[in-house]
């Protein structure tokens, strides 16, 4: 028993699939088992009876040849078996007197002057009982032997015996249990099959909710669709209600944040705004402490808007359009600089996340390429792994500009990450990006551009339509 | 110049008013959408300036609808909203400039500059016509290198004629341009600011084109 504990945790961890095949399997090997048992030992005791039908018949032979007058002074035989009649050919008879010296009265011929074994009475048996069971010849084959009592008044009683091989018995048996192992192994075959067969269709469903589920992962599709039987619907519906509810609370957390960010920079710019046209001391002191809160609310605000992406289900956002849409306003916002962004952007490329992040590291990206750029910036995309879930695509952001020394790169984003918790939002719009990227399992690296100037490196997880 | 402020906030919207009034130009402001789109539907403002986050029709439907009905002048977005996708939004929406809050007068002041000057195919913050040469960064007037000191309605009267050389602006477009719609419109005191310029300026590079309006024409000019 100790053994079965772990198998059975071993499956509960596995798939409902797998568990209905093993106790399939598990019951209808016990319940073939048994119904082969059942099924031989009737068929032995079949066998056995009609064997014991014809030494039967063979026994009432002689006893009617030994009821005849005058039976004991000639031979009982030929008893109609011309095997009896052969020396140790496995069949034989013998008519013996209990209680009489010398007690055999007559054997066949086969017997070859042997003795047959007598079968103990079991217990307190009335005479003139039939008995059966088994013996060993004079040559130590196997017998099947019958025994039958005959009282002939005065002349006494006797025994009749008569045995035949019991290897008969035997290869019968063998036969049958041989025809019922192949028969039972071709059913078990088939109900295992079946097995299977109503496994894949009783279990269409579940499948069917793990590919929607999967298909909401790769941001395929918003909700779990199609018809569920009763027993998983409700599931499904709560899943689909989960998900709502997510989206919901994460729409309400974005326009709170926006909301926030509304009412906290309204009032900031007003205070500002007195505070530098009142050259005193004070309004120094205000400016000053002004644009420290300016820095933190926006830091913040950044950091509230990344969380409240993290643990989202994926969309998908398609690259291409949102490269654009930056260039476009790229091209108003460095309208007086004559500057030049090309774009190699893959069609079909897309991004597992929202947009509106892609937007935010993107743009943050390519914002620091312009303005260093002397005139020219170039943005291109490429897919880096093909795979079915985890593969990633690569932005490329090279400007012309000065660029920056191998350890000031390094220097650069460690210092907006070290600047990130000593004093919030100073400046590197890089940290943010650094920090979108990471909530996203991706990475941003700066390297020197092949154009002279900075090369950042974006990495995030998406796909190729 | 003549500007549009839409703001909900009261009182930055007072302070942009104020600071924009300083700097020269006529400003109308409106506290909503719904006011602003009507004012920019049937003024012609120079600039606007407009918010995005408004009550009863939000900053960017406003813009939307200037742009479809081929409003062209030069806008402005100044919002808290800073995430690149608001501002590609803002952008795409037909802005021309967009500056997040919380911002530096002197900053929007300067992109306020910098948008009057491009709409009017000025690539410096001087303009000159002449021996007149106008400083619109400093607001400074100068005459073959002699400062010249003009009051608020005579600077900023030469500083759109200067603006538009070369062509006709009718008075009408002088008193649309130069006040704000408060503003008591007699068509006389164009007339009067026009005389003192021609005085202060003392050389005659402004024409009256009799019946249409005034000239700015440095090739005319004698000096």
């Amino acid at each position: 028993m100790t053994g079965i504990r772990p198998i059975l945790k071993g499956f509960a961890g596995r798939s409902i699939a797998v568990r209905l095949a093993a106790s399939s399997v598990f019951w209808s090997f016990v319940i073939l088992l048994i119904a082969g048992l059942i099924l031989s030992t009737l068929y032995r005791d079949n066998t056995e009876r009609a064997f014991d039908q014809r030494l039967l018949v063979n026994a009432n032979t002689l006893a009617s040849n030994l009821v005849a007058p005058g039976a004991l002074d000639r031979d009982l035989g030929p008893v109609g078996d011309p095997r009896f009649e052969l020396p140790l050919s496995g069949w034989y008879w013998q008519v013996t007197r209990p209680n009489a010296r010398p007690d055999e009265v007559r054997s066949s011929k086969s017997l070859f002057g042997g003795q047959l074994p007598g079968l103990a009475p079991a217990g307190n048996e009335a005479f003139g009982q039939i008995r059966q069971g088994y013996g060993k010849a004079p040559d130590e084959r196997g017998l099947r032997i019958i025994e039958r009592d005959i009282d002939l008044g005065e002349d006494g009683r006797f025994i009749i015996r008569v045995a035949g091989p019991a290897d008969e018995i035997e290869t019968a048996v063998r036969g049958f249990l041989f025809a019922l192992t192949i028969t039972f192994a071709l059913l078990g075959l088939a109900l295992g099959f079946t097995t299977l067969l109503q496994i894949r269709f009783g279990l269409r469903p579940l499948a069917n909710l793990r590919s929607a589920l999967g298909a909401i992962r790769r941001g395929e599709a918003e909700r779990i669709a199609g018809e569920y039987p009763h027993d998983i619907a409700p599931l499904a519906s709560e899943l689909n209600l989960l998900l709502d509810t997510n989206r919901e609370i994460l729409e309400r957390a974005r326009t709170q944040v926006g909301n926030l960010a509304h009412a906290l920079k309204t009032p900031l710019s007003i205070i500002v705004n007195e505070a530098e046209n009142a050259p005193d001391e004070v309004a120094a002191r205000v400016r000053e402490q002004a644009a420290l809160m300016r820095d933190q609310v926006n830091y913040y605000l950044d950091r509230a808007r990344a969380a409240a992406l993290a643990g989202t289900l994926g969309t998908l956002t398609e690259v291409e359009p949102v490269i654009n849409g930056l260039a476009r306003t790229f091209a108003k916002i460095y309208r007086d600089k004559d500057l030049a962004v090309e774009l190699a952007i893959p069609k079909g490329l897309r991004f597992r996340g929202e947009k509106q992040d892609l937007e935010e590291m993107a743009g943050n990206l390519i914002d620091n390429a312009a303005k260093w750029a002397a005139g020219k910036v170039v943005v291109v995309a490429e897919i880096v792994r093909e795979g079915a879930d985890r593969s990633r695509f690569r932005l490329l952001i090279d400007d012309d500009g000065p660029g920056l020394p191998e350890a000031a790169r390094t220097e650069m984003i460690k210092r907006g990450r070290r600047l990130d918790e000593t004093k919030p939002g100073s400046g590197l719009g890089l940290s943010i990006v650094s920090d979108l990227a990471a909530l996203y399992r991706g990475s941003l690296r700066l390297e020197a551009s092949p154009m002279g100037g900075l090369r950042s490196v974006l990495e995030l997880p998406g796909d190729k339509a | 110049m003549r500007l549009l402020v839409v703001e909900d906030d009261a009182i930055l919207n007072r302070q942009i008013v104020t600071s924009l009034e300083q700097a020269g130009y006529a400003v109308d402001s409106a506290s909503d959408g719904e006011e602003g789109q009507f004012l920019g539907d049937t003024e012609p403002y120079d600039a606007v300036i407009l918010d995005l986050g408004l009550p009863k029709v939000d900053g960017v439907s406003v813009l939307n609808a200037w742009r479809r009905e081929g409003r062209k002048m030069p806008v402005i977005i100044l919002t808290a909203r800073d995430r690149w996708s608001d501002k590609v939004q803002g952008f795409d929406a037909g802005a021309d400039d967009y500056v997040t809050k919380p911002f530096h007068m002197e900053e929007l002041l300067a992109r306020v500059r910098a948008l009057l000057r491009r709409a009017t195919g000025h690539a410096t913050s001087e303009i000159s016509c002449g021996p007149v040469k106008l400083d619109t960064r400093s607001g400074r007037v100068a005459v073959d290198g002699n400062p010249i000191k003009l009051t608020s309605h005579e600077y900023r009267l030469l500083s759109y004629l200067m603006h538009h050389t070369g062509r006709i602006v009718s008075r009408g477009e002088l008193t649309e341009h130069l006040y704000d719609q408060d503003f008591d419109r007699d068509s006389n005191t164009i007339e009067v600011f026009i005389g003192r310029l021609r005085k202060k300026l003392g050389v005659d590079i402004i024409q009256t084109v009799r019946g249409l309006g005034y000239l700015l024409d440095a090739s005319q000019t004698k000096t």
